[in-house]
């Protein structure tokens, strides 16, 4: 039994109402613990001049199963190493900035077992994945029959236990099956050439099948139409089709364009920011642009190959995946001087700056879709400093260093506002109740950085990281390297699915039926020994 | 018997077949397959497993000690072969960054066609299921496909009387005798050039300058032009030298297919392990084979990095060769010093062939007969593989690891962190 007390430090907790008070945070056997101040301890470290956060969780960050290691095939470049890490890297440079928990947010139901295996090889972070549907051919295929609520609750339900997920994802709802099928733009409310649902139909059905199950974290929606000028209106639609049940739109930056102005492409920021105040069942995370090279990473094979000739370099790997995903990897340069990549800065700036309840907003940048996660120091004193900002905002494109709506924005995000976005949101939105969080009983996983003006710097090193109460980052260096814990969500759903199954598919998910689920053992091994994780859901009703 | 045998003897890791126990060696069942009948007949026990030091059979534990004692007085070990399953592919990697190795997979130049196309190009892909469910036209370019993955138009669905596939061309090979019936075949025999009858192609769907046009592949062009969903399959192990251009070709064909209508292409290849290490490094590290991770980070180089260029000029002073499928494959001859991880028969070949001189024999299983484990699909999907029976062999990823636990301490100097910078 260990005890270690953090002495002196200024406690940056929103879930526990803590705001920058200078407290003790003590922690014994992976634990937070409350201690008397004068109690004994057997490590005693001095937190003075220090900011004491949980530790960092990202709920949207590529760096597990097929596409992430497809870029990193495709990308042997050492400018691109940046943007394409190893699994050992990554853990390191996450853990380096005081991260410790990492979600993979588009595992293919069909290769969740090579999601599993690069997430656990990805050391020191806990880790979990949404899987995605919406796009496979029974799902489509059961909606267009029109099938019962609760047989396409109990096929979502099985497809999480058998993956052993976390979440659930949609990806261009229908528009990755319809590309399969030739089909080329796709709308809310345009029907899929084939199964003649809309995306609309998969939104409501998922959200309540997700709903229902009582998965922690509500559908994970990668909307219609990313990147496409104006939009902004499918996004808007897609928030309606929840129909008042939780959602989180991931990346809407990518999803925030209105067609305004003399090049037919403008920000919509503001439009989302008030959506978001009207609809307090949908959470958002950014995916904020950083200029420079990286490489996109997407399911959505129809917008991808509608941007394949924008690649830099002019290369890329597209794909169809078992009838149930589909694969686009592009690499793709940030440019200060282009219009539309300014504009995207902005635009992820401004829903930052103008969403007024920052737990429904989570910092992310889409790793590597709109830059790499090591630039989240960058993004921070971005959003912590008005000058700062301003300095940036003037070396852009011109018209947009004219007339970005951030000109006139003053807020200044603080520390409390950070640790809300990076630590309380997150976890609070995937369930995790002992994580994101410093109270007593919380998992011990607290990240100290030396206070400092520069927001960069300080959120660049950690000066302590602990994860489960054992010091794995000193002075901004690793010093212990453990296996990261699996999260995976069971739900309960009716067994009698497996008929539906024997029905439509000798093969569920692409192998034998009899190897499609993944059971416990198999997940250990596949995450290299690490902890198991299971959340226990609560069926709900509409 | 019941069909939840998973065949390791190819990439296509075909699921559904039965095995019974027979006298010496194990019965297919559900299937012809003569690549996994001669795998299992390969595998037949014969005599107990035996470990060996330049030929003289010890105790595992005197040839594993004798092994790391060996590894550690080289300066640049090779690791070889690679043909394992994901759990050995992570112990090796291991073990390339402790000992600074470098490593190849033993189809590394076959692996190289495809990877050097991807590298520059990059493709376009597409997997069985998608194969089976919408393909309704299937060319084979430059390969029978079913003469090394006997079961491939099987899994592509080709024999089932719903297959959506309308015709199945072979361009540039015969057509094989093991063949669907049901689909309407087409042999365009081509010029016996490939990569010229590749640029024929693509020059008839008007992505390559080209003169004179073949009308049977100006029709093949018709064809795939009309086709709402064409697979270009193509095998990396018939390729010859520069295949990789012949492969950008190829996949330049299916974009620009892409263009109009829907196309993908279809690789052949990875058997063995290889796609499952190629995999595996590089998520560990960030880059394919043909590359050794120091503390100076990892350095990629997929030419002067090859396993046999390495030991022809004599770059390397040790070869540890890691082959865990046939055990007719031997390691190359080379003067070098070897440790050698295979099956139980490879040993015996080695210690036969008068080439156990500087030679460390230690017997791992084989993943999906001797032991569980996972190997990548030849289109990506990994593939979780039961054991078959239990001659308590120990598999790749145990021996590498108690050869790691061996290793002198201070040749631990460099941890996964510093490979990680």
């Amino acid at each position: 039994m260990s005890t270690r007390r953090l002495r002196g430090g200024r406690v940056f907790d929103p879930a526990n109402g803590v705001n920058g008070e200078v407290r003790d945070i003590a922690m014994r056997d992976g634990r937070i613990v409350a201690l008397e101040a004068r109690e004994p301890v057997d490590e005693e470290i001095d937190a003075g001049g220090c900011i004491v956060l949980a530790g960092g969780i990202d709920l949207h960050s590529h760096i597990g199963g097929g596409k992430v290691n497809l870029a990193r095939l495709l990308l042997p470049q050492q400018e691109c190493r940046v943007c394409s890490p190893g699994t050992l890297a990554t853990g390191l440079r996450y853990a380096e900035m005081g991260y410790t928990s990492v979600f993979e947010p588009a595992m293919a139901a069909s290769n969740a077992r090579h999601a599993h295996m690069e997430m656990g090889d990805v050391p020191i972070v806990d880790h979990g994945a949404y899987v995605m549907l919406g796009n496979d051919e029974l799902f489509l295929e059961l909606l267009s029959r029109g099938s019962e609520p609760q047989r396409l609750r109990d096929y979502v339900g099985w497809v999480v236990h058998a993956t052993k997920a976390l979440g659930v994802k949609v990806v261009n709802p229908a528009g990755i099956s319809a590309f399969k099928f030739n089909q080329r733009r796709l709308d809310v409310d345009e029907p899929h050439v084939h199964w003649q649902v809309t995306p609309r139909q998969v939104i409501t059905a998922l959200a309540r099948a997700v709903h229902e199950l009582g998965l922690a974290h509500p559908l994970h929606i990668h909307a219609s139409n990313l990147g496409v000028a104006g939009n902004i209106a499918s996004t808007l639609a897609t928030m309606e089709a929840l129909e008042g049940l939780p959602g989180h739109l991931t990346h809407v930056q990518f999803h925030c364009y209105g067609a305004e102005g003399p090049r037919k492409f403008s920000s919509a920021a503001l439009a989302l920011a008030e959506a978001l105040d009207a609809h307090p069942n949908c959470s958002i995370d950014i995916g904020q642009v950083l200029f420079g090279q990286t490489v996109t990473a997407s399911g959505d094979t129809m917008r991808q190959h509608a941007n394949a000739d924008l690649a830099h370099p002019r290369k890329g790997i597209l794909g169809d995946i078992e009838c149930d995903s589909g694969c686009g990897v592009l690499p793709f340069r940030y440019r200060e001087q282009s219009y539309v990549n300014a504009l995207q800065w902005s635009i992820g700036l401004e829903l930052f700056l103008q969403v007024r309840d920052p737990w429904r907003v989570v910092l992310t940048t889409d790793h590597p879709n709109g830059a790499p996660f090591t630039s989240y120091p960058h993004l921070m004193r971005l959003l912590m400093d008005k000058s700062f900002r301003d300095e940036q905002l003037a070396r852009l494109h011109p018209e947009v260093a004219a007339e970005s709506a951030l000109k006139q924005i003053t807020r200044e995000l603080t520390l409390n506002e950070i640790a809300i976005m990076t630590r309380a949101a997150p976890a609070r939105l995937l369930g995790l109740r002992d994580r994101g969080h410093l109270g007593a009983g919380a998992a011990a996983d607290v990240a100290v950085y030396r206070e400092q003006g520069d927001a960069e710097a300080m959120f660049s090193r950690a000066a302590w990281l602990f994860k489960d109460g054992e010091a794995v980052v000193r002075e901004g260096r690793v010093v212990a390297t453990p296996v990261g814990a699996t999260h995976f969500a069971e739900p309960v759903f009716d067994a009698g699915v497996q008929r539906l199954l024997d029905d439509y598919s000798d093969r569920p998910l692409g192998v034998h039926k009899r190897y499609a689920v993944i059971g416990h053992d198999e997940l250990c091994s596949c995450c290299n020994g690490g902890r198991l994780l299971p959340s226990a859901c609560a069926a709900r009703s509409v | 018997m019941e069909p939840d045998w998973t065949c390791p003897f190819c990439s296509l890791l075909c699921d559904g077949f039965a095995l019974e126990r027979g006298p010496q060696a194990l019965v297919l069942h559900g299937s012809d397959c003569p690549r996994a009948r001669a795998g299992l007949a390969a595998q037949a026990r014969h005599e107990a497993p035996a470990a060996w030091i330049d030929g003289t059979v010890v105790a595992p534990e005197e040839a594993l000690a004798e092994a790391a004692r060996r590894l550690a007085q080289w300066r640049q070990p090779l690791l070889g072969g690679l043909g394992t399953d994901m759990a050995g592919a992570r112990a090796l990697f291991r073990l390339a960054a402790r000992t600074g190795a470098l490593y190849d997979h033993g189809d590394g130049e076959t692996l190289l066609h495809g990877l050097r196309a991807l590298q520059d190009r990059g493709q376009w892909y597409t997997t069985l299921a998608e194969i089976r469910a919408r393909a309704d036209l299937v060319v084979c370019v430059g390969t029978q496909a079913v003469a090394h993955y006997p079961e491939f138009f099987r899994r592509c669905g080709l024999d089932r009387p719903d297959t959506p596939c309308r015709r199945l061309v072979f361009l540039g090979v015969d057509a094989p005798a093991r063949r669907p019936q049901n689909v309407p075949l087409q042999c365009i025999p081509g010029s016996g050039d490939l990569l010229a009858d590749l640029q024929q192609l693509a020059a008839c769907l008007g992505t390559a300058p080209g003169g004179r046009r073949e009308p049977e592949l100006a029709s093949l062009a018709a064809l795939l032009r009309e086709a709402r969903y064409a697979v270009l399959v193509w095998e990396s192990a018939t390729l010859p030298a520069h295949g990789a251009l012949f492969v950008e070709l190829l996949n330049l064909v299916v974009a620009t297919l892409n263009g109009s209508t829907r196309a993908a292409s279809f690789a052949l290849g990875g058997s063995d392990g290889a796609y499952t290490v190629q995999q595996v490094f590089t998520w560990l590290s960030g880059l394919p084979l043909r590359s050794r991770a120091s503390a100076a980070g990892v350095e990629h180089d997929p030419v002067r990095f090859g396993g046999q260029r390495l030991l022809d000029e004599h770059a390397v002073d040790g070869l540890l060769w890691v082959w865990s499928f046939a055990p007719e494959r031997l390691p190359p001859t080379t003067p070098l010093p070897r440790i050698v991880l295979g099956p139980p028969g490879m040993g015996l070949r080695l210690r036969q062939a008068e080439a156990a001189r500087h030679c460390v024999f230690l017997p791992v299983a084989t993943p999906g007969l001797d032991a569980a484990g996972h190997l990548f699909r030849t289109d990506g999907v990994v593939v979780p593989l039961v054991a078959a029976r239990d001659e308590g062999l120990p598999g790749v990823d145990r021996v590498v690891v108690r050869l790691l636990e061996q290793l002198e301490p201070q040749h631990a100097a460099r941890s996964l962190g510093e490979v990680a910078k």
